[in-house]
């Protein structure tokens, strides 16, 4: 078992290595650097000062090796300066990364809330109107696109019927005690999460409902049936735990879905996270933010992937890792 | 198993089965949903409660919360680039002398503002060669926050600090006019500066800002020496809230990149008091989602940095129609909307040619049927504010909308109108054009279309093509690529010389590294000679002769068609008195020690509008 | 069990050994899955929208690139007056196609004009005399003249006026394009991207997952380490990174360079950048498909009768591989749709005139709450064209789920 975790965790690391080297060639393909937004705000900087500041920056050396002086960078611990924030990027990427996981994570457990027993009260009544209208529910939420999910939810609660925050992390004001603060939190997090999860509860509905309609028409179950257990013992003991395995590998393999949604999320709502900061410093050629922001998302989703199948193991006895 | 249960097990209902067990299900199953359901909504409730924070009252003293949309940096003075820097920048410290809020120049940090006159500039001799130097004297009150007295020693960090190559400073010249600083061993608040040319404009260095010394020096010595080594381990990026790195009416609380700055009020700053205890600067990128949190009362103004125009003319609209507590301000400024010319494209290198395409627009009705008017047609690169402008007919050339001379200008200059409605010349060519702009700028676009319109009119053949900001600056602009029409804005200053816009040594070229910003390429050396003449003379009557001599220059061989002055716009609460909204680049923070939000003394004008 | 029984089983299993086509079973089973069906018939009905919509253009006589400065950001249902340019360059040939003498003094005969208009003003102030729609009604109303050569004149004139209105059933943008013909042809370009994509990638990924499936080993080990990593990209960012690029920078100076400069550079580009991403699902299928066929009887069999890989891949291993990759083709242009609008909603992917239903979207964010109705609408129709295809690709796995075959 050691030996396979190992295994993947080097191809892990390999991987990583690669998509970096990827990552960081194709954003020296996009035209225009830093020290060009900077001419372009201000008139009056010559090409001198615009010279100077490439060579200080080192943007006049070829993507090779500027990639390789950023990987040992990396490696020796400096994560390296932010060019837009002008601040070093372990300053920018902390509370953004905590941010972000913070909305991830609600959203992640408000659609398991929501979709697993959806999902297993329209396995139960399948064919039934409920079994419809669930479904209908579920297939809306995964063609739904998020950004105009946001937009309607903007529009409705935060204008028409204002209760709830139009966007932002949290509100600013010093004198609110702990609670206070949790709660204003959770007030700016509603929207957001409301928004972030119709994607997942549908997909989360959909395998829930498949896996517990392949689980119950099993043989086992029937034998347990004939046995005489009554019908939630069935449920929760047989059917649901056998649907846990694809539901399983399915949450893991949706961080990536998860973090590609929180962009235009956070985007739209302003939501002080990590996603909108790597659009932005993509746009604005910061490559030390993108880059470290890239790396940990990619690298978050391999773990996961190798989490994902770990579980599997563990939940479904008759799979072995040698 | 029945013959019954098999028939329903393949059709796949449970009904019959079902029913023994179906009595325990609606209980179990249906009770455990509304509890879920109850808590939930419950839940939810408890958190909308309004009331909570951000109800619409009307903000006080206590506490002004601004939204922007643009990002910020760090506030270290030397290195920042951002505009939204800049607007936060001058609550927290201020400079020599500055720009105010009716266009003049008027001494801030320094006690009088040096000239020829008052005898504390003089011309000097050194090697035989002319320079100038000023004596500049702070003011004795100016203090940091932690106490130390503002000196010319932090002047002279600052200078120092941009003369390394080390720190990634954005523009030096600003500094590098200094050629030395001479501080009085008795008075460290007076010192001497010496300029590297004269030039008339020594006076105003407002960009010249102040580092303390008796923070950052330390940091420069251990660290200047490294690439961005001072920047990385300046005190405004490791302690940004450090009091003693403000001398303004503010200073900073607390500052979390990329998502807000709190400001508080500063108990030692030298001028009068702010009247707001707390000011706080959110940064809400989206424009719709700035909009809904203004309406919500989660912030309480718009700063300059945020609305787009379309937005604030409809915003304006409603605040009247739902009688809302807001003030849109309107205020047009110094950025210069105008379409750059390729004077090297065969089509444009008739100067008919393009003194149709001007005459072709109408600008009054471009900015009544878009903006409302709110925006002044523009007649060349020198706005209306600026002490500098003229429309005296002797100097300039008018061009009014005319679409008849227009086609007479090209039917002369050897177009043919066809029947197709387009022009062709005696080759067979179509008269084509290409018009370039931003992507993604809705005004611009908007404008495109409109110039189109007119030119499709007089038999022009536009077609439009946008590029991201990133591509068109970066490379289209700046290495003369874009081939016919190139619209987009310079930001100017009063009285601001245009050597890198007009001048013939300032076109980008491969050779020079592509620097300088005479876009259309006009190379005309009475204007040379002009630009040279005007930046040292100190005749002020001359000056203004000089530049009326480019003005009417480029307005008689139009490289450049002149669309519109860009107003700013800004949204503000009712209650806000002793703000005005300012559309140079000292922006209106530089008053912000004069906003009051509870101030018996409301403007009776505003409320008649209301 | 009794003797109706048996006849029951009897009529059932001889039922089971009539020999149906698979198609015929196929298209059955799908058919009772009533969304599919509802969803088919949306598609159909977009499908049949985006053919014809330069049809429906001429028809309404609605240009999605017209427009207006003047008549921005107008209601549902509103009426807009031509632009005085537009009124002016109209005018202009409407005067040079044929002497209007005749009809100018005809016009002022009827007391249309002032008698004293000179003539090469006097259609400018007809036309400018009043707004079209009541203009059009006088001009109806006007003595019918006897001449023929008039008469057609007159018809002209009032094919003109008529010309300088245009009826927005569901409103203008920001620049005063007609939205419902927009959002015609954004149903164009926002279908036939997710069609392009979801074929070529179906395409790509069933190469590769043939050939990860069919020779494993080393093959399939590699292939699937880069469909992993592939998979584990967080889409969106790369997406971003990649449609920024110039493609002018790296296609510059080869033969592809005609690319760059075509009006649907940006087209091209979002299909070349959704393909490259969209392979992986297809391939696994493809793959655990082909993986789980290659250890069956009948390959085998055909094996040691002496068939060649090409022989056994394409008459065996195809037409069951078939089926996974219909569905995943079917659910991959829900994707590619969303996609494709979540990068132009950024403002990355189709970049305007082109009208796309994520380009409207991006440009209706800022004036949300006065114009919601431009954000609205085009988020309802991706709603809609997505669900339907998702509902089309589950009816499309259950009819060929051999497991759900009950016939």
């Amino acid at each position: 078992m050691t030996g396979f975790v190992l295994r993947r965790l080097f191809q892990t690391l390999v991987v990583i290595g690669l998509l970096s080297f990827f990552c960081y060639y194709l954003m020296t393909l996009m035209p225009g650097d830093p020290i060009d937004e900077m001419i372009a705000a201000n008139p009056n900087v010559t090409s001198e000062d615009a010279e100077r500041l490439r060579q200080l920056h080192g943007l006049d050396q070829p993507a090779y090796k500027r990639y390789w002086n950023w990987a040992t960078m990396i490696a020796s611990g400096d994560l390296g300066y932010s060019r837009t924030y002008r601040v070093p990027v372990s300053e920018i990427l902390g509370k953004s990364l905590l941010n972000t996981f913070v909305l991830a994570g609600a959203a992640l457990v408000f659609s398991l809330l929501v979709a697993v027993p959806l999902g297993v009260w329209a396995a139960l009544h399948k064919g039934e109107r409920v079994d419809y209208v669930v479904n209908l529910f579920a297939f809306a939420g995964i063609s739904v696109p998020s950004f105009w999910i946001a937009i309607v939810l903007i529009l409705v609660f935060a204008v028409y019927v204002p209760i709830f925050p139009a966007g932002g992390t949290s509100s600013i004001s010093f004198d609110m005690t702990p609670w206070e603060s949790f709660v204003d939190r959770a007030r700016h997090l509603v929207l957001p999460v409301l928004s972030l999860s119709f994607l997942s509860i549908g997909t989360y509905v959909r395998y829930t409902r498949a896996a517990m309609i392949e689980a119950m028409s099993n043989d086992y179950i029937r034998t347990a049936r004939a046995k005489g257990l009554s019908r939630d013992r069935i449920l929760i003991m047989h059917g649901f735990r056998n649907a846990l395995i694809p539901l399983i590998t399915i949450v893991a393999l949706s961080f990536s879905t998860l973090f590609s949604g929180a962009i235009i999320t956070e985007t739209v709502f302003a939501y002080d996270g990590v996603g909108r900061l790597v659009f932005l410093s993509i746009q604005r050629n910061d490559f030390n933010v993108a880059m470290v922001a890239f790396m940990i998302s990619v690298s978050m989703v391999l773990v996961m992937n190798l989490v994902a199948d770990l579980l599997y193991g563990v939940a479904d006895p008759r799979i072995t890792y040698s | 198993m029945s013959q019954e249960e098999s028939r329903q097990r393949r059709n796949g209902s449970r009904r019959t089965g079902g029913r023994a067990a179906a009595a325990k299900r609606p209980i179990g199953s249906i009770a455990l949903a509304s509890v879920a359901v109850s808590v939930f909504l419950l839940g939810l409730y408890g958190l909308a409660r309004p009331g909570l924070v951000g109800t619409r009252e009307a903000p006080t003293n206590r506490s002004l919360k601004i939204g922007i949309t643009q990002e910020f940096e760090n506030l270290n003075p030397v290195i920042m680039s951002m505009s939204a820097t800049n607007y936060m920048y001058r609550m927290v410290n201020r400079t020599l002398v500055t720009l105010d809020e009716n266009t003049e120049w008027k001494a801030q940090l320094a006690v009088e503002v040096p000239s020829l006159e008052n005898g504390l500039a003089r011309f000097v001799e050194f090697d035989g060669v002319r320079k100038l130097e000023a004596d500049w004297h702070i003011l004795p009150a100016a203090t940091w926050g932690d106490g130390t007295p503002v000196t010319c020693h932090d002047l002279q960090l600052s200078w120092e600090v941009a003369q390394s190559p080390y720190v990634s400073i954005p523009n030096v010249e600003n500094y590098r006019q200094v050629e030395q600083i001479r501080i009085d061993p008795q008075d460290p608040k007076h010192c001497t500066f010496l300029y590297r040319e004269p030039k008339w404009n020594f006076d105003r260095p407002f960009q010249f800002y102040f580092l303390p010394s008796h923070l950052e020096r330390a940091v420069f010595e251990a660290y200047g020496d490294e690439p961005e080594g001072y920047e990385q381990h300046s005190l405004y990026t490791r302690d940004p809230t450090n009091p003693g790195l403000y001398h303004g009416p503010y200073r900073i609380k607390e500052i979390q990149l990329g998502s807000h700055v709190v400001f508080e009020r500063n108990p030692t700053f030298y001028g009068e008091p702010a009247h707001i205890d707390e000011i706080v600067i959110v940064l809400i990128p989206n424009t719709g989602t700035l909009e809904a949190n203004l309406r919500s009362g989660s912030i309480d103004m718009v700063s300059s940095l945020g609305m787009s125009f379309d937005q604030a003319l409809a915003f304006a609209k409603r605040v009247e129609a739902d009688a809302l507590p807001f003030h849109v301000n309107f205020q047009p400024g110094f950025v210069y909307e105008h379409v750059d010319l390729d004077l090297d494209n065969p089509v444009l290198k008739d100067a008919n040619v393009r003194r149709a395409l001007v005459y072709a627009i109408d600008r009054q009705g471009l900015v009544d049927a878009l903006f409302e008017g709110k925006q002044p047609p523009a007649l060349h690169f020198v706005s209306p504010l600026d002490p500098w402008f003229t429309d005296d007919p002797a100097d300039i050339a008018y061009y009014e909308h005319s679409r008849r001379k227009a086609n007479r200008l090209l039917d002369e200059a050897g177009w043919q109108m066809a029947a197709d409605g387009f022009r062709y010349g005696a080759d067979g060519q179509r008269l084509r054009l290409k018009l370039m702009t931003t992507a993604g700028n809705k005004t611009r676009e908007v404008v495109q279309v409109y110039l189109q319109d007119q030119w499709r009119g007089i038999g022009v053949d536009v077609r439009i093509q946008n590029e991201p900001a990133r591509i068109f600056f970066g490379q289209t602009t700046r290495k003369r690529q874009f081939e016919g029409a190139a619209m987009y804005a310079w930001s100017t200053s009063p009285e601001n010389s245009p050597r890198s816009t007009l001048h013939s040594g300032w076109i980008p070229t491969e050779e020079n590294g592509w620097s300088g910003q005479n876009q259309p390429g006009w190379a005309n050396e009475n204007v040379d000679r002009l630009v040279d003449a005007l930046e040292v003379e100190f005749d002020p009557q001359r000056r203004l002769e000089l530049i009326h001599g480019i003005i009417g220059l480029y307005t008689r061989e139009v490289p450049v068609v002149p669309l519109y002055y860009r107003s700013d716009v800004s949204v503000t609460p009712a209650n806000l008195t002793g703000y005005r909204l300012i559309a140079h680049q000292v922006q209106a923070t530089n008053h912000v020690e004069r906003w009051n939000l509870e101030s018996e003394a409301v403007d009776t004008s505003r409320r008649a509008s209301r | 069990m009794s003797a109706d029984a048996l006849e029951v089983d009897r009529a059932l299993r001889e039922k089971q050994l009539e020999a149906r086509p698979m198609w015929r079973i196929v298209l059955g089973q799908f058919v009772e899955h009533r969304m599919a069906v509802v969803g088919v018939l949306v598609i159909a009905f977009f499908l049949l929208v985006a053919l014809f919509a330069p049809v429906i253009a001429r028809v309404t006589g609605l240009d999605p690139s017209r427009q207006n400065v003047l008549a921005r950001y107008q209601p549902l249902a509103s009426w807009e007056d031509a632009s005085p340019y537009e009124r002016e360059v109209r005018i202009e040939r409407f005067e040079r196609e044929a002497d209007r003498a005749a009809l100018a003094s005809y016009l002022q005969g009827a007391g249309l004009v002032g008698p004293d208009v000179p003539q090469d003003e006097l259609f400018y102030a007809l036309v400018g005399s009043q707004r079209p729609g009541e203009l059009l009604g006088l001009l109806r109303t006007a003595p019918v003249p006897e001449d023929p050569q008039l008469r057609r004149g007159l018809a002209e004139l009032e094919d003109l006026v008529a010309g300088l209105r245009g009826f927005h059933l569901l409103g203008t943008d920001e620049l005063g394009r007609d939205v419902f013909i927009r959002l015609v042809y954004g149903t164009r370009v926002s279908i036939s991207v997710g069609l392009l994509v979801a074929l070529m990638s179906g395409l790509i990924g069933l190469v590769i997952g043939s050939l990860a499936g069919y020779y494993g080993g080393r093959v399939d080990s590699i292939l699937m380490r880069v469909t992993d990593a592939l998979l584990s990209l967080p889409i969106l960012v790369v997406l971003i990174v990649v449609s920024a690029i110039d493609l002018g920078k790296v296609l510059g100076g080869t033969p592809l360079s005609f690319v760059v400069d075509h009006q649907y550079e940006s087209v091209i580009k979002m299909v070349i950048i959704l393909c490259a991403f969209s392979w992986m699902q297809a391939a696994r299928l493809v793959r655990g498909s082909i993986l789980s066929i290659k250890e069956q009887e009948f390959v085998l069999a055909a094996r040691v009768l002496g068939a060649r890989d090409r022989t056994i891949i394409v008459s065996h291993i195809v037409p069951n591989v078939i089926a996974p990759l219909l569905v995943a083709v079917t659910l991959g242009i829900g994707n590619a749709i969303l996609f494709e609008a979540a990068l132009s909603f950024l403002g990355l992917g189709i970049q305007p005139p082109t009208p796309s239903w994520g380009n409207m979207l991006h440009n209706a964010q800022d004036m949300v709450q006065h114009a919601p109705m431009l954000a609205v609408l085009p988020g309802l129709l991706i709603l809609l064209t997505v669900i339907s295809f998702n509902y089309v690709g589950d009816g499309v796995r259950d009819a060929v789920d051999p497991k759900a075959i009950r016939r």
